[in-house]
């Protein structure tokens, strides 16, 4: 059990939507300013996406130890494992937390649909969705849960928008309308557009622009 | 609010029928709905299933005697042994051999994953349910334990614990545990595709006499001759431990 809570960030989406190659893409942001990050991945049947990280983030960027990067089996449950039974995530977050306490920030990624996924409170502080357009562009204006709920709504893989013929203009325009006041943005995490931006997002309204632990003498 | 003190004092009789809060503790904790992450659990049934000669299918009557033979010859004479021990040291005021099964049951877990799965689920158990008993003082006296480093956490110990809270009888906590275990390896069975949704039922209700006479055989076991005896579900465990891909933590 942990003395303090670090704060903690939920990314879900659907699988396929980005939500590795977004965290690959944020983590050298946040590590620039001075912040250390721990990531726990949930993936539906295998490891691959945190032996990805680690070895990308970790082994060959430096940016982290590698057991900073945790996988965990979700029983082919991920809804259940972030929202109504998020027992094994908070007890990975909680041997995170004591093993480095003087982490800034804990990245959790869940797969799941736009329908159910929402990180519980107890879980995460602050919820990223994560959507790419290849859905089409009527995505936003589906709704669901996520897409409503989340803090931040991530809309990946705009390169490929004219490919499929999905108006960014119009996931533009149905997202004001129903993430109303909620923050969104646009994204290409294969060449990083837009990542700086949702990366600010985290720094402003997670870590309310607090200098990284390390930086805090005493 | 004291309506609702008063109510859960309260019992309701009906000739031969008796009813109280209690029972309904009894299903709140049998739930699966009940926060423990133990949906996350194959117990090496996702082993067995990738691992298996691939132009054999498994079969209902597998998953029957996979169950029946964790329960026979290892979730019985261990931890619902564990269970009946735990409610003996309550009665006795015995806190150091509370320590003790914890420590016991911890090594006897032969494999990494199960006794850190044990573990995980065992503390958010007990965390829960101290989030609403009333102050329970087996209960914060483990969790105090376990957060000195004194004990581990492990999951029988949490719950017979828990139960002992909720005003549940020691026989019935080992009903719940077999119960709980079924339940978690049947999920996992569905989520496979090795079973569809009548089976399930039909093998939860065909394996009750096995459960309900390993509580018989091994709630009142004494701490000193408690026993397992799986080595080929042992090995698949171990087998499921390395494999790269994989839907369920055990």
């Amino acid at each position: 059990m942990s003395l303090s809570r670090i704060p903690r960030i939920g990314i879900g989406g659907p699988v396929g939507s980005g939500k590795t190659m977004l965290i690959e893409q944020m983590v050298p942001h946040l590590k620039g300013e001075g912040y250390d990050v721990g990531i726990i991945s949930n993936d539906v049947v295998s490891r691959e996406d945190a032996e990805r990280m680690r070895k990308n983030l970790a082994t060959e960027k430096g940016l982290m130890p590698e057991d900073l990067v945790i996988g965990i089996a979700t029983g082919g449950c991920p809804h259940t494992a972030v929202r109504e039974d998020p027992s094994i995530n908070i007890s990975v977050v909680e041997e995170m937390e004591l093993k480095h306490p003087n982490l800034d920030l804990i990245i959790i990624e869940s797969g799941g649909d736009n329908i159910t996924t929402t990180f519980s409170p107890a879980l995460a502080d602050y919820f990223i969705y994560i959507i790419d357009v290849s859905g089409g562009d009527k995505y936003p204006r589906k709704r669901g849960l996520g897409i409503e709920t989340c803090d931040l709504l991530v809309i990946n893989k705009i390169d490929i928008a004219s490919f499929i013929g999905a108006d960014l203009g119009i996931m533009e325009r149905d997202a004001k309308i129903i993430r109303r006041d909620k923050p969104f943005v646009f994204v290409n995490s294969k060449t990083g557009q837009g990542v700086r931006e949702a990366t600010d997002y985290i720094i402003k309204d997670v870590l309310f622009n607090a200098p990284p632990k390390s930086k805090i003498k005493i | 609010m004291n309506l609702i003190k008063d109510l859960m004092y309260m019992n309701i009789e009906n000739d031969d029928n008796f009813i109280s809060i209690d029972d309904i503790s009894f299903l709140q904790l049998s739930d699966s709905f009940f926060p423990t992450g133990l949906y996350t659990n194959s117990n090496g049934l996702e082993s067995l299933f990738y691992n298996k000669d691939k132009n054999k299918k498994l079969t209902y009557n597998d998953i029957f005697d996979f169950v029946k033979a964790y329960i026979s010859q290892q979730v019985g004479p261990t931890d619902c042994s564990v269970i009946g021990n735990v409610y003996n040291c309550i009665q006795k005021n015995d806190y150091s051999t509370l320590l003790e099964l914890d420590g016991v049951y911890y090594f006897m877990r032969l494999i990494d994953e199960t006794r850190s799965a044990s573990i995980r689920s065992g503390i958010q158990l007990l965390r829960c349910i101290s989030s609403f008993t009333n102050n329970d003082e087996y209960v914060n006296f483990y969790l105090k334990n376990i957060k000195d480093g004194s004990a581990k956490g492990v999951y029988p110990v949490s719950f017979a614990l828990s139960c002992n809270a909720m005003n549940i009888k020691k026989e019935r906590s080992g009903l719940m545990l077999l119960y709980g275990f079924t339940i978690s390896v049947v999920g996992a069975a569905l989520r496979l595709g090795i079973l569809q949704h009548y089976d399930g039922q039909r093998l939860i209700h065909e394996i009750k006499s096995v459960i309900l006479s390993s509580v018989i055989n091994n709630i009142n076991r004494s701490y000193s001759s408690m026993w397992q005896f799986i080595p080929q579900l042992d090995i698949i465990q171990i087998q499921h431990e390395q494999m790269d891909s994989k839907m369920f933590i055990t």
